[in-house]
């Protein structure tokens, strides 16, 4: 790196130990590894490798697009419209798998191809990114706040999404199209190993390229990331791409899973997907957090559901339970904020 | 960090866990799930299916909501295959999207019985028990002739664009008014996304845009239908409207001269039944029909007494 101030930026001098950051870093994973062993001793059932995979394959797709919705709260931002994009793009994918909507509700044996499964993915991807661009040129160069941006798009993805499917699901896909979603290799489900390997590739990306950097700098502080030369706006944009990529992908992998997409899908995911985030340690401030989190707060989210359910306790408990968790996570955050140095 | 997690959730999820496990002899331990605890009208199923189940003796239930998401649904319908329950009893939230999650169970040995929504695909499902949301639309139609035989200017307030009973509804409406359309004319037609204030604002809006007030309006449930008369009710007009699903304070409406009529699918009577067959099947191994539906009717002042929930009221 040429510039040294963004060289300061990479290394931040946060050496001095203490306990409340280093319990911020570590609380995720060992409240995880805790309700996993409470879980365990209750149900003897939990363990079971059939619900570990239940487990895993239900977050995989709120897991993916929280992937993608950690870039975007890194730079402080925010993307309100993924359940919306997620079901405008599981459409899309529908659409082109069918070739059209002539026999949308065709299930079962009579199911024909309409065009091969990598082109409904492209599609599926394509409404993401286009998405994802849209959002990022309006915060970007109309200056509107991304939660006012993206508030649009949760209103108008919706709409596209009911208007382009005349409001109503399209269903039944050739088994190579639902083998992404319902398909297993040995034990393990196609979307987990999907959401897991997407994992990986974000936290690479974060750790070790100098978007990743810029992405932590821009949530540091955009003004003076601004002004060490950092491109604000176009890494910013991409943020928001990245999401919308995410929502594509997760589009197709829930319509694959389903065997149907819905235009109605995804209502309300982005409060799952903000609570996976949050509660893995990523500040809403921006500039603190990562993948990693994600995916240990999307698992606990996970892990939560389906321990309550097993148990039998009421749905309405549930709620209740993962809504004080999600306030506990977030003030946590602030507290360790206040004694951040700078 | 723990600590403060533990003070916070332990003592709910333990108290909840504790409370949830049942010490008497049960022999038979059967899942239930409707798509939204959220809606009057499946709470009352969800209550009317554990009265069944009361009735029928020795059953723990174990039941869950699908927050009105196929996947939440999903997830649930995978715990219950974990918990090895004898057997499920479901109204699914989609009847494409939830024919995975139940083809698993019905692999998994544990029967299924469906009740106001059937599951499209699934050739292993015990039985379904519902009323047909078409013919119930047809009801509300038929009504509507009855009480114009001679044509009406109708407005139709739709439900949620997408979901099924919404869908369903609406194909029974036009059933049997799109045969004589040159009597009976949709002067306007919009969603009111099943939403009473919703129902109140697009009936306001309707009104203001038409020359002169409609003859009848039609809704796909009771709370746009109750929103819509409450915009009448102010303006001084009088339109018979016509709800779905005879909630009691639709019901209470019909008997003080507010709604002209609603559809009564009996959701308690479908919940009821559905156990009844699944546990007869589990302990006799009595096979049900495949299909079992109730005709929905139209409730106005003449026939209230046949409404299920009117004992609600007070």
């Amino acid at each position: 790196m040429s510039n040294p101030v963004l060289s300061d930026l990479e290394e931040p001098a946060r050496k001095v130990f203490d306990p409340v950051q280093t319990a911020a870093k570590y609380a995720a994973p060992l409240f995880l590894i805790f309700l996993i062993v409470i879980f365990a001793l209750l149900h003897p059932n939990f363990l079971h490798p059939l619900n570990i995979f239940n487990v895993l394959r239900q977050v995989s797709i709120s897991g993916l697009i929280a992937i993608g919705m950690t870039f975007v709260i890194l730079t402080a931002g925010i993307d309100l419209s993924v359940g919306s994009l997620l079901a405008l793009a599981g459409l899309v994918a529908g659409y082109v798998a069918k070739g059209g909507l002539a026999d949308r509700f065709a299930i079962g044996d009579s199911v024909a191809s309409g065009n091969p499964v990598y082109m409904a993915v492209a599609a599926a991807v394509a409404v993401g990114v286009v998405g994802g661009l849209i959002q990022g040129l309006v915060i970007t160069r109309l200056r509107v706040p991304p939660f006012v941006a993206t508030l649009g798009g949760l209103t108008a993805f919706r709409g596209a999404a009911l208007w382009f499917s005349e409001g109503g699901p399209i269903s039944g896909f050739t088994p190579d199209f639902t083998w992404w979603g319902q398909g297993r290799i040995g034990q393990v489900p196609i979307p987990v190993i999907i959401f897991l390997a997407a994992a990986v590739v974000a936290m690479f990306i974060l750790a070790y390229t100098r978007f990743g950097r810029y992405v932590y700098a821009i949530g540091d502080n955009a003004n003076a990331a601004a002004l060490n030369g950092v491109p604000v706006r176009r890494i910013t944009i991409l943020v928001y791409v990245i999401s919308g990529l995410s929502c594509g992908l997760a589009g197709f992998l829930l319509a694959a899973r389903l065997n149907s997409a819905e235009a109605v899908a995804g209502i309300s995911l982005e409060l799952t997907v903000i609570a996976s985030v949050v509660i893995g340690g990523t500040s809403l401030f921006g500039g603190v957090g990562g993948v990693f989190g994600t995916v240990i707060g999307a698992l606990l989210i996970g892990v939560l559901t389906n321990g309550l359910v097993l148990l039998n306790v009421s749905s309405f408990i549930q709620q209740i339970v993962i809504g004080i968790i999600l306030v506990a996570a977030v003030a946590f955050d602030q507290f360790a904020a206040s004694r951040r140095p700078g | 960090m723990e600590m403060k997690f533990l003070k916070k959730v332990m003592p709910a999820a333990a108290v909840a866990a504790l409370l949830s496990t049942g010490v008497q002899a049960q022999d038979l331990t059967i899942a239930t799930s409707v798509p939204s605890l959220g809606f009057p009208f499946f709470v009352h199923m969800q209550k009317e299916l554990a009265a069944g189940a009361e009735a029928l003796g020795g059953i723990s239930l174990i039941s869950t909501d699908g927050e009105n998401k196929t996947p939440k649904q999903t997830a649930d319908v995978e715990a219950a295959i974990i918990q090895g329950v004898d057997g499920i009893v479901i109204s699914p939230i989609d009847a494409v999207a939830m024919a995975p999650a139940l083809q698993q169970a019905v692999d998994a040995g544990v029967p299924v019985v469906t009740i106001d929504r059937a599951v499209q695909g699934v050739p292993g499902i015990l039985a379904h028990v519902g009323a047909d949301n078409v013919k119930g639309g047809e009801a509300q139609a038929n009504l509507i002739v009855e009480l114009f035989p001679d044509g009406a200017n109708i407005v139709n307030l739709q439900g949620q664009p997408g979901a099924s009973p919404a869908i369903d509804r609406n194909k029974g409406v036009h059933n049997v008014l799109d045969g004589m359309a040159d009597k009976y004319k949709f002067v306007a037609e919009q969603t009111a996304n099943f939403a009473r204030e919703e129902g109140a604002s697009v009936t306001e809006a309707i009104l203001a845009g038409l020359d002169s007030p409609p003859d009848v309006i039609v809704a796909a449930n009771d709370d746009m239908a109750l929103g819509a008369l409450q915009v009448t009710s102010e303006q001084g007009l009088d339109i018979p409207i016509i709800g779905f699903d005879a909630l009691p304070e639709a019901l209470g409406s019909v008997r003080d001269g507010g709604l002209a009529a609603t559809i009564e699918q009996f959701p308690g009577g479908q919940s009821r039944g559905a156990m009844d067959a699944l546990v007869k099947y589990l302990r006799d191994g009595t096979k049900p029909e495949a299909v079992i539906l109730l005709t929905p009717i139209a409730i106005t002042k003449d026939n209230i007494n046949d409404a299920e929930r009117l004992g609600e009221l007070n």
